[in-house]
This record gives structure tokens, sequence and C-alpha cells, in this order.
């Protein structure tokens, strides 16, 4: 029997009983739309994290207080809340010595209540030195940073995130006007373009800079770092920066074992894989619950086919009488089968991008987030082998039922 | 053109086994019309079932076309029903969803030698050969009972076959369907066809030349008819 034919037969069995071969459809039409939906905002999610981490400046590795024994992506114990003080002043200094480094900034960071007027917010605060606005991107959009003699002569100023900005002085311009935090009085300089949230979900626009003496000794009063961000020379691969910035930090603390590092050193690409494979992990994990949907499908296929078969019996006797083989008559089944998940497919990927489409609008322009649109071809072309293939696993059974059919006793079936 | 000799056919069911045939031995030539008779449950339709390739003997020897039966495979015996047999049942068997047309076609559907618009001419002509032009499109399932069978008959007729087995072919039709139908298989008779009848009714039997009657499985008698043209005008009455 000729390709063409047996799809032709199959076309118009599944056109002849409509309402059936939709609801058949209907599970491939879910599976498949909810693979394309979640394996989009899988990519999404992931050209997001790229952009965020990008976004934190070039060419950076991170000094993390705190060692992380097992492993390059296990926590230092500093992010998991735990006080340590290793990070200190000899630190930036031995650094800021190597050629290889051109750039060194510490920071220390902490949340306090800010208040201008009857507003008050809470903000974290960041103590960071004049050069650190340029190496982390933070741009200041109106007003201006302040800079490394403010540092040194303790000025009280402040530049503020956009939205604390926006909750404190509503669309009052606050350059120039006082705020307060933990009691003290600052002068706002600058306002922060808006920057969205960063990597690890902190959110980079309800945020107090201050010079990095003042925050480290007035509203601190601690004389360690609780990280270093190190700009790494164009000449050189973050790798062998991130290197050598572990053997200072480690011959400034006068460690010799490794296992013992009291800091962790982190470049940029560790932070993007890292996340990467979270929500790597993630989008495997919603996809398997996909997939599981399109196994349900599958069945009802299978399930439906079975009572083709039953109800077609007779045909299948007659097709036999005169002259189909045994896989003439699979064939067709098969065909039948494989048509309506392909179409179930098809249908499905429609589902999905549209879905994938109203999301991102939803997200963009109602919850406001830097969202990127992501429908990956290689989900589509998933989508499509892995619908047809549903057709050829779960049809394989009741077409060879069919095609086994006794041809006397098919004619005979009532 | 077809050779029995001693065919047994035995069924078990529930440990007990039935003799539906036994040592049946006939000859049929080319252009012969044999009527096979005998009461229900005589073996009649087991007959047609083994002549006709769609269930095999128990034992003895049937030679179709110089071909054992015992030697070929389900799909030699597939290919022989398409190219060599035609059938035409008491039920019709239309796929009633689908035209004429389709319906025609359908045994050729399964013929990889014969090109798509050799197909039309041929489902053409068959179905103009039942009279049923008009009808080339018309849906199987809204025809009348005489026109179901003769859309059976053009689909028998299409693949231009040796023999042509009809089961009870009138058994479901009003007497003026069933003097149409046995009208058509007289001509195609006339025109060379062998035609193998299984019926219970004398006077359609005696359209054919030849009559086996079959009781208990065994050939109780197999003799030559020679009245047919009295048989005939007494079916038309």
């Amino acid at each position: 029997m000729r390709t063409q034919d047996s799809i032709k037969i199959a076309l118009s069995s599944v056109q002849h009983a409509k309402t059936r071969s939709f609801l058949t459809m209907l599970g491939i039409v879910i599976g498949i739309s909810s693979v394309i939906l979640l394996m989009s905002i899988g990519n999404s999610a992931q050209a997001l994290i790229v952009n965020q981490v990008k976004g934190v400046g070039s060419n950076l590795i991170f000094v993390i207080p705190g060692g992380s024994k097992s492993g390059r992506f296990s926590a230092p114990a500093s992010s998991q809340g735990v006080i340590i003080k290793t990070l200190v002043k000899d630190d930036i200094s031995t650094l800021e010595r190597n050629a290889a480094i051109t750039g060194v900034e510490p920071e220390v960071r902490g949340q306090a209540k800010i208040v201008y007027g009857n507003n008050d917010t809470t903000v974290t605060f960041l103590g960071v030195r004049g050069n650190f606005f340029n190496i982390r991107s933070y741009n200041v959009d109106r007003g201006r940073p302040f800079t490394n003699s403010d540092v040194e002569s303790y000025e009280h100023v402040v530049v503020l995130g956009s939205e604390t900005a926006k909750t404190l002085f509503g669309n009052y311009d606050p350059v120039g006007k006082s705020v307060r935090l933990k009691d003290i009085s600052f002068r706002v300089v600058g306002i922060l373009e808006k920057k969205g949230v960063g990597a690890f979900g902190i959110d980079q626009d309800n945020l107090a800079v201050v010079p990095l003496t003042v925050g480290q000794k007035q509203l601190l009063g601690i004389d360690y770092y609780n990280a270093i961000t190190v700009q790494a020379s164009d000449a050189y691969t973050p790798e062998f920066v991130k290197a050598r910035v572990t053997s200072i930090v480690r011959e400034s603390h006068r460690i010799t074992d490794p296992n013992k590092d009291d800091f962790t050193v982190r470049t940029q690409e560790d932070i993007l894989s890292l996340l990467g494979n979270i929500t790597s992990i993630l989008t495997l994990f919603l996809t398997s619950i996909a997939f599981i949907s399109l196994v349900v499908g599958g069945i009802g296929i299978m399930n439906i086919m079975l009572v083709a078969v039953i109800e077609r019996t007779r045909e299948i006797g007659l097709r036999k009488a005169v002259g189909a083989t045994n896989s003439d008559i699979l064939q067709q089944f098969l065909w039948e089968s494989v048509i309506l998940t392909f179409f179930g497919g098809l249908i499905g990927i429609f589902f999905g991008a549209l879905f994938t489409v109203v999301l991102y609008f939803i997200l963009v322009y109602f919850v406001q987030i830097d969202w990127v649109f992501a429908l990956p071809m290689s989900a589509i072309w998933l989508s499509v082998g892995v619908s047809t293939f549903t057709g050829i696993l779960f049809g394989i059974y009741p077409s060879r039922e069919a095609a086994k059919k006794n041809p006397i006793e098919a004619l005979r079936y009532e | 053109m077809i050779h029995l000799k001693n065919l047994e056919k035995k069924y078990v069911d529930d440990g007990e086994t039935t003799n539906a045939l036994r040592d049946v031995s006939f000859e049929i030539k080319k252009g012969e019309f044999v009527a096979i008779m005998g009461p229900s449950g005589s073996g009649k339709s087991t007959l047609l079932h083994i002549l006709s390739f769609l269930d095999r003997p128990t034992n003895g020897e049937y030679v179709f076309n110089g071909k054992s039966i015992s030697e070929l495979t389900d799909k030699e015996m597939a290919h022989i029903r398409n190219k060599e047999m035609g059938f035409v049942f008491q039920s019709f068997n239309l796929l009633s969803r689908l035209s004429v047309f389709e319906n025609v076609s359908m045994p050729l559907m399964y013929s990889l030698d014969i090109t798509i618009a050799k197909r039309k001419h041929l489902v053409e002509k068959a179905v103009a050969s039942v009279g049923l032009t008009e009808k080339l499109y018309a849906e199987a399932g809204k025809l009348s009972g005489g026109q179901k069978q003769r859309v059976a008959i053009a689909r028998a007729l299409v693949n231009d076959p040796d023999v042509i087995f009809a089961d009870e072919p009138t058994g479901n039709l009003d007497s003026k369907s069933g003097a149409q139908v046995m009208e058509i298989l007289h001509d195609l008779h006339e025109d060379g066809h062998t035609i193998i009848l299984v019926t219970h009714e004398t006077y359609t039997s005696e359209f054919a030349n030849r009559l086996i009657h079959i009781k208990d499985g065994l050939v109780e008698s197999d003799e030559p008819i020679k009245k047919t043209r009295k048989a005939r005008s007494e079916f038309f009455k």
C-alpha cells in the first residue's frame, strides 16, 4: 500500500470522528503546550540571569568572607548569615599592588530604616568607595556619585536607589535634601538609574549608598568588609586572576592549607554557571512534569485507538479480504495515531507560543520585570518529535491488535 | 483452476473437535458458474473461506491457479486475494462513510503496480458495468440495498479477478434487487468470469451451471444444471 493512501485513509477516519479526534488530541495539546511554555520560561529566566550578572560589571571577581569547603558551588558561611570578620584593610592594599588587577572595591552592607519627613522605608545600605559606581555599573541618573575624597573626609552624603527615592520623595527631586539613616543625617547627592532585581534576587533599586568610612565606622561600627569586588585586567583571563586573588588573600591571611581558606573567590562565570545550573534543574524538573501529561495524553490516544480498532473490526476484515496484508493494516492505524498526536502537537505548539507571548506581556507591562522573550526552536522541534514519537509509541499496540485480527472472525463481527 | 483433494477442516472448541469439512475433493475449471448449497452448518461457508484463501484447511490439498495453499505465506495469500479473487458478501460490507468511488477502489489501493490515474479509470469502468455511474461520488451509506450490492460487485470486479466468490449475495435484498444482482453475476459469467456462489435459495442456485451440495461437511452431490433459462424466467416472475 502506498504511504499516501495510508495517510489518506487515516485522515478520513480522523475527520469522520471530529469531536472524538479533538478530545483525544486534547491530552497531547495540553502536554505539548506545557512543554513549550515551561521550556520558554526556563530559557527566558536564564537569559534574564545572564543579563543581570553581566549588568553587574565586566571582568569582576568577588571575594566573600568565609570558606566554602565542598566544591565550588557550595555557599560560604557568610551568605548563610554567619558574621565572619576575615576580610580586612590589608587585603585591599595587597590586592591593589598586583598588576593583573585594575580595581579593588571593598563594601560593607546592612539594613536600616531611612526617613524623610513623614516617609520612611527599610533599605539595604552599602558603604563603598567612589570607584564602586564605575566598576559595578551603578549609573547615577540625577545628581552625582560621591568621590574618594568624600569617603576619606567622612562626608555624610548618600546616593539613593530609584525606588527608595520614589518612596521617600514621590515626584519631588531629592537631590540636595536631607534624609536620616540610623539617626544620622545624610545629604542626597544623587539618584541611581533603575536597575531591577539583581542576581540572587537582590533588589538593586531599594538602596542607599554611603561612603565606605561612614558606613563601616559610623553606621555599623566594624573594621572588616562584607565583600571585595576585584576588577581583572583585560590582559588576563578571569580564571587566572581568580587564582592570583586566591593566592594573594591566602598569603595575606597566612593560610597554608587551601582547605582552611577563610574566604571564597568567585568569578562572574562561576555565578552564571551556578545560577544556570539552578534554572536548568528547575526547567528540567518542570518540563518532566509536563512530559507526564504527555504520557497521560498518549495513554488516552492508545485507549481511543483500541476502541476504534474494535469498532472497525469489520472494516479490518474487509480490507484483509480484498488483499490488505497485516503490515498494511498496521500502517493504517499507526498513521491514524501519529496524525492525532502530530496535529495535537502542532496545536500544542501554537498554544504554548501564545501563552509564552501572553506571559511576556504580563511580566513586562504589568509586573514590570525586564523579562526576556524566548521561544527556543529546540522546544518546537522537540515537541514535534515527541508528539510524533508518542503517536508511534502509543499507537503501536492498538495497530498490532488490528493487524493480528483474523479476517473471517473480523468479517463476522457484529 | 481450482483443485481440491481430500480437504479437511477441523475446529477445536473447549476441547471438542468439530469436523466442518470431511474429505472434500473436486475441481472447478475456468469459466464455470458453481453454486454451493447446503443447510445451515453444513460447512459451505467454511468451504468458501478456504477456497477464497481467507482460511487454511487442516488437512488435504488445495491448488489455486497452480499454487498450493500449503506452500503460501499469509502475505502471498493476501496478494492472491487482491489480484486474482473478488468478493461479494451477503451484508455488502461497504464502508458507509466513504463514497462509492472510494469503496470500489479499495482493492486497487493494495496493488502497488496500478497507478493512481489507472485506478480512477478502472473504478469508473467497474461502476459503469453495474450501472451506477451517476452515484460514483455518492456516500455509500445513503444507497439502497440493491445499489449497495451492485457497488460491492463493482468492487469485486475492479481488479479483473479470475474468480468471484459470492456469499449469499441476495440474502439481504428484496426480490427485485436480488434479480438485478443475479442478472449482473449472470452477465459476468457470460463474459467469461468464474463465479462461485454460496446460497441456500434454490432459485438463485439455478443461475449456476453446476451445483455442489454439501451436508455435514461432505460433498453430497456435484452435478451440472441445464435449466438456467427456465430458472431465470421463473425468478423474474
